[in-house]
C-alpha cells in the first residue's frame, strides 16, 4: 500500500511530464521536414559563441541522427525531464503542503528506511518511464516522416541520462529531508542543476553531469562515457543514503 | 499483585534545540485502563505522545510499552493513535484511507469499520481535504480504533470540536472500550472530559509529571482544609506531610492536601480555629492547585 500511496503522490507531477515529453518527442519528428527546409537561410556570419552554436546545430541537423540528438537529447529532453526529476524528488515524509499525515504516517508499523526506499523506488520508476518512453516514440514515429532512427541508439542515450540525472532526482530527495515544506527543496535543486547547466555551457568545460546525461560521446564516437555514469550513479547513491540517514534520525 | 503496566517512562528527558520538553517524566499506565494525561498547552504531552510511538527520541530515561523498546515498529501495529492536528492524506477519499490503512493492520476489524462508516456518517467518496474538522476527527478515529489495537493513544482527541461533537466522540470512545479489551491513553487539557471517562489521570506541568494515579484515590486523598479564624489567618507551616497549597486571605486559611489530612488537621486546631471544615475537592481544583498559582 506504500507504492499506491506513492504513486498517488505523485502521480499528477508524472503524468503532466509524460504527456509533455511525448508532445515535445513527436514535435521533434514531426518538425524536421520544417527544419530541413529551413537550414539553407541560417545565417553563416554570426560571430561569437552564439553564431559557433547556430552553425553546429545546423550542421547537426543536416542528418536525421545529428537533429535528434542535437535537438531532443541535447536540449528538450534533459532541460524537461530534469525539472521533472526535482519535481518528482520533492516531498514526502516531511512536505506537510504535499498533503499531510506525517504523523499518521510514522504511526504506521513500518520503518521510516522502508517508507523513503518506496518512495525513491517509485519516483525512479516514473523517471525511468519519462526518459526512456518519449525517447523512444522517436524511433517509432520517424518513418511517417521517411527517416530512420535506432532503438539501440534512443535507449543507450535515454539510459545516458536517467543515469546521470538521477543525481538531480537524489538531491531533491535529500533537501526533501531537510526542510518541512516542498518549496525550498524545489527551489534549491532547481537553483543547482540550473548552475551547474550554465557552467558546463561555457566552451572550456568538456566535463559534467549534463555532458553525460547529453551522451556526446556515444553520438560523436559510439563510445558510453563509463567513468561519467560511474560517477553520477555513486554520487547520486551517496545523496540518497543521506535522506536516508537524516530521515532515520530525526524527531517528528 | 502489582498491576501490569502497559506504558511505563522513567526518568524521561526530551530537549529541542536546547528546550527542554521533558524533564524526568515518570509514569506508568495500567493495562486496561482509560488514562487521562492532563497538562496545560506546551506542557510536554504531545511530546511524551511522540516519543511512546518512536517519532521522536529521548535524550535520557527509559520509555517502554507493552515492555519494548519505544522504536520497535511492533508497537505501532499492536497502538492505535490519532494525532492532535488529526492528519490524514489529504489528496485520498475516505474510502481510499482506509483501503490504504487496513493492510498494514492484521487484525483490522472490518465489522467495526463498516459499523463505524455508520454511526459516523462517513462520506466514503469525498477527498479528505474537504471534510470538516469534526468528520475528520471521526475518520481518524475510525482508522485507530479499527487497528484492532491494545492500546490507543489519542492525543487531544477532541480539540477544535464544537461541544456536541465532542461528546459524540468521547462517547463513542467509551463505548468502544466497554466492547473490546483496550487500553486508552488520551492526552488532553479538557479537565471536564478526562474526569467524565478516565479511570486514571496524570497531570503533567512542565514536562513532569505532578500527580499520578486512579481517579477515585486522588479524590480520596485529595481535600480541602478551610480554617476561620477570628482574627487574620496566622503565618503558618505544617510539619504534616501531603500539603500542596496553603493560601490566607483575611480571616481564612485554605489548606490543600494530597493525604495525610487527619495529621494537617491536628495541626491546625492547635492554632484555635473558629472553625475546620474539610471538603472534597474537583479534579479541576487538583489541576488548578498543580500546575498553577503561586504562594
Amino acid at each position: 500500500m506504500l507504492w499506491y500511496k506513492s504513486w498517488l503522490e505523485t502521480r499528477w507531477r508524472f503524468l503532466i511530464g509524460l504527456v509533455l515529453l511525448i508532445f515535445s518527442a513527436l514535435s521533434t519528428v514531426f518538425t524536421y521536414p520544417q527544419v530541413l527546409k529551413l537550414l539553407p537561410m541560417v545565417p553563416q556570419h554570426i560571430n561569437g559563441e552564439i553564431g559557433r552554436r547556430i552553425r553546429e546545430a545546423a550542421e547537426l541537423a543536416r542528418d536525421f541522427r545529428g537533429y535528434v540528438w542535437s535537438d531532443w537529447f541535447r536540449q528538450n529532453l534533459p532541460e524537461k525531464w530534469t525539472l521533472f526529476a526535482v519535481l518528482i524528488g520533492t516531498g514526502g515524509l516531511l512536505a506537510h503542503s504535499s498533503g499531510g499525515g506525517t504523523l499518521f504516517t510514522l504511526s504506521l508499523p513500518v520503518s521510516r528506511k522502508r517508507l523513503l526506499g518506496v518512495r525513491t523506488a517509485t519516483g525512479f520508476i516514473e523517471l525511468f518511464v519519462l526518459a526512456f518512453v518519449p525517447s523512444l516514440l522517436i524511433p517509432l514515429f520517424s518513418p511517417a516522416i521517411g527517416q530512420h532512427y535506432g532503438v539501440g541508439s534512443a535507449v543507450i542515450q535515454s539510459a545516458c541520462l536517467f543515469i546521470a540525472g538521477s543525481v538531480f532526482f537524489s538531491l531533491a530527495a535529500l533537501l526533501s529531508t531537510m526542510f518541512n515544506d516542498i518549496w525550498r527543496p524545489l527551489l534549491i535543486a532547481l537553483g543547482v542543476a540550473i548552475a551547474v547547466s550554465l557552467v558546463e555551457q561555457a566552451p572550456q568545460v568538456s566535463y559534467g553531469i549534463f555532458h553525460v546525461m547529453h551522451g556526446e560521446s556515444y553520438f560523436r564516437h559510439g563510445a558510453l562515457p563509463w567513468l561519467g555514469l560511474l560517477a553520477s550513479a555513486v554520487l547520486s547513491v551517496a545523496l540518497q543514503y543521506g535522506a536516508m540517514v537524516n530521515i532515520a534520525r530525526r524527531d517528528f | 499483585m502489582a498491576e501490569s503496566l502497559i506504558i511505563e517512562t522513567t526518568d524521561l528527558h526530551k530537549s529541542y534545540d536546547g528546550v527542554e520538553a521533558l524533564r524526568g517524566l515518570t509514569l506508568g499506565v495500567p493495562t486496561g485502563s482509560i488514562y487521562g494525561f492532563l497538562g496545560r498547552n506546551g506542557a510536554g504531552k504531545t511530546t511524551t505522545i511522540k516519543v511512546l510511538l518512536g517519532m521522536a527520541r529521548p535524550s535520557s530515561g527509559q520509555a517502554r510499552v507493552f515492555g519494548l523498546d519505544v522504536d520497535n515498529p511492533e508497537i505501532r501495529r499492536r497502538t492505535g493513535f490519532v494525532s492532535e492536528e488529526k492528519d490524514l492524506y489529504d489528496f485520498m477519499t475516505v474510502d481510499e484511507m482506509i483501503r490504504f490503512t487496513a493492510p498494514f493492520f492484521p487484525r483490522w476489524r472490518a465489522d467495526l469499520e463498516q459499523r463505524y462508516l455508520r454511526k459516523f456518517e462517513l462520506p466514503s467518496n469525498r477527498k479528505i481535504k474537504a471534510l470538516s474538522r469534526g468528520t475528520r476527527t471521526k475518520l481518524a478515529l475510525l482508522l485507530a480504533l479499527c487497528r484492532g489495537a491494545e492500546l490507543l493513544i489519542l492525543d487531544e482527541p477532541t480539540s477544535g470540536l464544537d461541544p456536541a461533537m465532542a461528546e459524540e466522540v468521547l462517547q463513542a470512545l467509551v463505548a468502544h472500550v466497554a466492547g473490546e479489551e483496550t487500553t486508552v491513553f488520551f492526552s488532553s487539557h479538557q479537565i471536564a472530559e478526562v474526569d467524565q471517562i478516565a479511570d486514571h489521570v496524570a497531570i503533567i506541568d512542565r514536562g513532569c509529571a505532578v500527580v499520578t494515579g486512579a481517579l477515585d484515590d486522588l479524590r480520596e486523598r485529595y481535600q480541602r482544609i478551610q480554617l476561620v479564624f477570628d482574627v487574620d489567618a496566622p503565618q503558618a507551616g505544617f510539619r504534616a506531610p501531603g500539603v500542596v497549597r496553603l493560601r490566607r486571605k483575611g480571616r481564612m486559611l485554605t489548606i490543600m492536601s494530597s493525604g495525610g489530612t487527619e495529621e494537617i488537621v491536628e495541626e491546625a486546631s492547635a492554632m484555635h480555629p473558629l472553625s475546620v471544615e474539610v471538603v472534597p475537592v474537583t479534579l479541576k481544583e487538583i489541576f488548578l492547585e498543580t500546575v498553577t498559582g503561586e504562594e
